[in-house]
């Protein structure tokens, strides 16, 4: 059996973005990592081929750079790396999701992971998406998965509780934020990682018939600034300052 | 916000992939293990055990030696490690540079095969650490006249004499330690709870003060006629330790520097003062243009002398000359920064005056900077002023 876990790469959480035209300059952007809560899901991969899954794969979907986030895992354990290779700067989900599911059918596996969202575009359609496509089930926003024979059990956070929930047969599972810390890659991992292919397809390598896009993006704008903040001093403000914080603020 | 680490002619450029993944890997570390810490373990006088358990698990000791477990990684890598860790602390990258090339090396280059199995590959899992012992109370800049000595007892070698200044002595394992032997100088691992030794701290430092420094002492401390260092005699067995180590800290020291230019202009830009960032005004401008330039040279002298010492073609007065200069830039920009903090500089909440203080030490310890001008002066004359013998 098999795990595949998909990976996308966004800017780094800490990066600064900014609007140039109508777009979000990327190339001002100086750090790409993989999306946090696809770390979780990799982590969870790994996790489970040290439990006994055979092949862990890694798939990313994205422009040449992208190819990163798969070296990157390849370092932490990864032992098949695929690049859908794209220059896309916007895709519409159905599309992806058709393009993800055919990589999958590709790498053989039958058990999906990815973060519940991604960090740029939060929609959070790509995991549920692939699954119905690929006929799988989606067990959504766990934390923790482990296999227990042919099955694989997943906790969630459920509205009264922790919930156990457990799978037979071919699941996306897609990853909230857990408890588990993730493992940092080291220098033997990198040094192995380097030599490890990865396999590059174009989407019309994929064999697979694309529909016209039903969205397509417009436009990128900045937030709004955010407004000054204000000033108060001196024993006189207090009442102003006491009416602002319960009021406006609505802290006390 | 990310740091962003100064690289103004975009050094990151000349890397391959996997010199970029380790530097990172090492500089999330710094950020995520370090820097929260840093203040603490200075204040406590400590080198906490973590820091060893993750720096031997991310497998970046003795980085450019080959074989027994370790790395293997281009002299551009190990450097790009230092300048990270050095970014941390002064502390932090002492520990990395005493192991891998003061201890680790000597072992890989002079030891016999039974020592290299014996003890790389855990030197290089951080399992086991080790220390370097040159310097004594009386010969620092001048190794040569060293009193500690050896004898041959017939089963056994006979140590006697102290060592000073020792990183990482208390906290070691084993010690590499240069003695004199029938007058020559020969090196000679001994292990902790070796009879007759003993690695008391040295308590009270100004500087580098989350890192271990020891004395060694050595009282008819007899050690297994197998424990000496069988292929290196003289001060060449010391001195090719220190050249690699000394590669290390000019890389090191550009990334103490990158961390004060980075929090003099983070500073500069918000302190309001007359209405205006002082970032704004020209005495400042003047000061910080000065850090990028100087950053920015050595950056290029230590990925050169990188790009020398993997290809074999380096002598060691250019190692003297960037470790000299790159410290000498190093410390002139943390006491510049410390300035541009103005009180605040002096405060923990700011890392310039920790990068400060530790780079004195920098400055004077693996050759001060004065004996590598000396070594400098003679390679430019041929006549040798380190002495008035001839």
């Amino acid at each position: 059996m098999g795990v595949a876990v998909l990976l996308k790469q966004v800017p780094d959480t800490t990066a600064k973005i900014s609007v140039s035209g109508s777009r979000v300059d990327e190339s001002a952007i100086t750090k790409w990592s993989i999306s946090p809560y696809d770390e979780y899901a990799l982590e969870s991969a790994i996790a489970l081929k040290e439990s006994g899954v055979d092949e862990l794969v890694a798939i990313t979907c994205g422009p040449q750079r992208a190819s990163k986030c798969l070296t990157e895992a390849a370092s932490v354990g990864a032992d098949r790396l695929i690049h859908i290779l794209t220059d896309a700067d916007f895709m519409d989900s159905c599309t992806l999701q058709s393009i993800l599911s055919s990589a999958i059918q590709r790498s053989g596996c039958d058990i999906v992971l990815c973060g519940k969202q991604a960090a740029d575009t939060n929609s959070g359609s790509t995991g549920p998406g692939v699954a119905s496509l690929l006929g799988y089930s989606c067990v959504g926003s766990v934390t923790e998965i482990s296999m227990d024979g042919s099955k694989i059990s997943a906790t969630r956070l459920g509205n009264t509780g922790l919930e156990k929930i457990e799978v037979g047969g071919p699941c996306v599972f897609t990853f909230d934020k857990g408890e588990v810390e993730l493992r940092r890659p080291n220098v033997r991992g990198i040094m192995m990682a380097k030599k490890k292919p990865i396999e590059s397809i174009g989407i019309e390598e994929l064999g697979i018939e694309i529909g016209s896009p039903k969205t397509s993006l417009k436009s990128h704008v900045s937030p709004p600034e955010k407004p000054p903040g204000q000033k108060f001093e001196g024993a006189g403000s207090i009442e102003i300052v006491v009416s602002k914080l319960r009021d406006e603020a609505n802290v006390i | 916000m990310a740091y962003e680490a100064l690289d103004f002619y975009d050094i990151d450029s000349l890397l391959t992939d996997e010199e970029r993944m380790i530097r990172d890997v090492v500089r999330d570390w710094v950020e995520e293990r370090i820097l929260p810490n840093i203040e603490d373990a200075c204040r406590e006088g400590v080198f906490p055990d973590e820091w060893r358990a993750d720096i031997g698990e991310m497998g970046i000791l003795g980085a450019p030696l080959k074989g027994y477990g370790c790395p293997g990684l281009s002299y551009t890598a190990y450097g790009l490690i230092c300048q990270e860790l050095e970014r941390g602390d002064s502390g932090v990258r002492s520990f990395a540079s005493v192991q891998g090339s003061l201890v680790m090396y000597p072992i890989w280059d002079f030891g016999s095969e039974e020592q290299k199995e014996k003890y790389l590959p855990r030197m290089a899992s951080g399992e086991l650490v080790g220390c370097f012992g040159l310097t004594e109370p009386d010969y620092g800049s001048n190794p040569g006249d060293m009193i500690t000595k050896a004898e041959d007892k017939g089963d056994y070698f006979l140590l006697n004499g102290a060592k000073m200044w020792i990183t990482n002595g208390t906290i070691a394992d084993l010690a590499v330690v240069w003695a004199k032997l029938d007058g020559v100088i020969r090196g000679f691992i001994v292990e902790k709870g070796d009879e007759g030794f003993t690695a008391p701290e040295m308590k009270g430092k100004h500087s580098l003060k989350a890192s271990i420094t020891s004395e060694l002492v050595f009282q008819d401390c007899k050690i297994p006629k197998d424990r000496i260092l069988p292929d290196v005699k003289g001060l060449r067995g010391p001195f090719s330790c220190l050249n690699n180590a000394r590669f290390g800290i000019s890389w090191g020291a550009v990334g103490a520097a990158q961390s004060c230019f980075n929090s003099a202009k983070e500073y500069a830009l918000s302190r309001i003062q007359f209405g205006h960032p002082i970032a704004s005004f020209q005495l400042v401008q003047n000061k910080l243009s000065w850090m990028l330039r100087e950053i920015t040279k050595g950056q290029l002298l230590a990925y050169h002398l990188g790009k020398k010492k993997d290809d074999g073609t380096w002598i060691p007065e250019q190692i003297s000359l960037a470790k000299m200069n790159n410290v000498d830039m190093a410390l002139e920009i943390a006491r510049m920064s410390r300035d541009i903090h103005g009180a605040n500089g002096i405060l923990d909440e700011y890392p310039v005056m920790r990068h400060m203080a530790n780079l004195e030490s920098v400055k004077t310890y693996e050759g001060t900077h004065d004996i590598h001008n000396l070594i400098l002066g003679r390679h430019i004359t041929g006549i040798q002023s380190f002495t008035r013998e001839p």
